[in-house]
């Protein structure tokens, strides 16, 4: 198969890019994909606490485009799943420390041994974001229901197709559905409606994200979290197989569920 | 075709003579069976009608314009004359308000189309007119010495008449911009309410103010 880089972006902090990231990651390594995570935060690291592999940690990513290491002496294997890795960023350095073609030259190796290559970008459209992208061949922006994160990530789709990826795919984060319904929540076709770009996949807000996110461990390996359902359908769409989106078949099945009873009784 | 009452003149108009008649529903009348006989080599000229005394309200000047548009022409002015050299004048004056915007809009050599969607944080300056086939997202702006034309959604900032032209023209197909600028004329929508018209509008500078108007072709 042919691998796929992707970087994960959206120009806001906090939305869930990191968590987006280790997520989807799990989730297609369950797949069986052998799936590298590299994290570009140089200076402000997450994806590796986020993983619960902190205290592994030896080389970074500034070690390896530098040459003070080989790029397998600093890829961290995953404790839980198989063809999963990290390439954590340096915590030490700023985004300075590593340039987009040094990035290029990093993602085209682990092209060779990997599936998947995703990409956790930094906050913000400054060099580290520059770096993120230097190396992709689509992006995934991840927005919130909310203006900001939202012309955030509008900015972040321009400077994108400004740079050749013009394939960006949109993920949703954290929609409250009951707030939708009361009209006090921006929908999904509002969202679509600005960004125009294709939908890949929207994630519910759920509160055993921040549990599992505490524990090092992502919500997809939860089999009752529904962010981590979400998670894993969004991974399958990135494989290439066709899933109906999260909130149309969440109120389609439940409603045919209430006429079903009816029906019975 | 022989009809007494049309003839092309040089300015590329047709003149509808309709004195005489007394009433409104006699314009109307008189208006339609003189337009049916026009040649189709004329369809989009404009029409001046010589109505001669008669005070017509808004709403059926609107009637007449609507009447027009099933033809294929376009009301260009209304006047009440009676001699050939009033009306020469008065085709000379400057139009009103309420005819045809389209015939308003000053000339610029040079337009710009362009064929995406303007995102936040992009700019796009001319010295001409723009044509936008796409959105202008919050956070963009547009900047034309002339008018501004989007064939989407304007959401974000758009000035038209840049170099201090205050007859240029803003006219969008979704029209809720963070702000509007025409020449030295800012203007921003209201606090509070949120209107969302189903309409193309247009945006101008009338009596010294920004007017948005439904947009009417």
């Amino acid at each position: 198969m042919k691998s796929t880089v992707l970087v994960i972006t959206s120009g806001k902090g906090g939305v869930g890019k990191t968590t987006t990231t280790a997520n989807l990651g799990t989730a297609l390594a369950m797949m069986d994909k052998r799936v590298v995570m590299v994290d570009t935060d140089i200076g402000l690291r997450n994806l590796d606490v986020v993983l619960g592999l902190e205290n592994r940690i030896v080389f970074d990513i500034v070690d390896v485009v530098n040459g003070n290491c080989k790029l397998r002496q600093a890829l961290i294997k995953d404790k839980r799943f198989e063809g999963l890795f990290l390439l954590p960023a340096a915590q030490t350095k700023d985004k300075s420390a590593v340039t987009p073609h040094q990035m290029k030259n990093l993602t085209n190796e682990l092209r060779k041994e990997f599936d998947f290559i995703l990409v956790d970008c930094p906050a913000g459209i400054e060099q580290g974001f520059r770096n993120a992208i230097a190396g992709a061949d689509n992006a995934i922006v991840v927005a919130t229901p909310e203006i900001s994160s939202v012309r955030d990530a509008d900015r972040i789709v321009g400077l994108l197709e400004a740079s050749g990826l013009f394939k960006s795919r949109l993920i949703i984060n954290r929609l409250r559905n009951k707030m939708v319904k009361n009209g006090d929540m921006m929908d999904v076709d509002d969202i679509i409606d600005i960004l125009s770009i294709d939908l890949l996949g929207v994630v519910p807000e759920d509160e055993s994200i921040v549990i599992s996110t505490n524990r090092g461990e992502p919500a997809v390996m939860e089999s009752a979290s529904r962010a981590g359902a979400a998670y894993k359908r969004i991974a399958r769409r990135l494989t290439g197989e066709g899933v109906p989106m999260y909130s149309v078949e969440d109120e389609k099945f439940l409603d045919k569920f209430w006429k079903l009873l009816k029906i019975a009784r | 075709m022989p009809n007494k009452a049309l003839k092309k003149n040089t300015a590329d108009m047709i003149p509808i003579d309709l004195k005489g008649m007394r009433n409104f529903s006699e314009i109307k009348a008189g208006l339609e069976e003189k337009i049916r006989v026009i040649d189709d080599f004329m369809l989009g000229t404009s029409v001046v009608i010589n109505i001669e005394k008669i005070n017509l309200k808004a709403k059926q000047i609107r009637e007449l314009e609507d009447l027009l548009l099933d033809y294929g022409f376009h009301l260009k002015d209304i006047i009440k004359t009676e001699t050939k050299a009033a009306e020469d004048k008065h085709q000379e004056n400057k139009l009103a308000d309420d005819s045809n915007e389209m015939a308003n809009m000053p000339l610029y050599e040079n337009t710009a189309l362009i064929c995406r969607h303007l995102r936040s944080g992009q700019k796009i300056f001319s010295e001409g007119n723009i044509v936008v086939l796409g959105d202008i997202n919050p956070g963009a702006e547009v900047i034309a010495g002339g008018n501004i034309l989007v064939m989407g959604s304007l959401r974000g900032l758009a000035h038209a008449g840049a170099f201090g032209d205050d007859s240029a023209l803003i006219a969008a197909y979704r029209l809720n911009p963070t702000q509007l600028r025409i020449a030295n004329h800012i203007t921003r929508p209201p606090d509070g309410e949120v209107v969302d018209m189903e309409t193309p509008e247009l945006a101008r500078i009338k009596a010294g103010k920004v007017v948005i108007e439904k947009l009417k072709i």
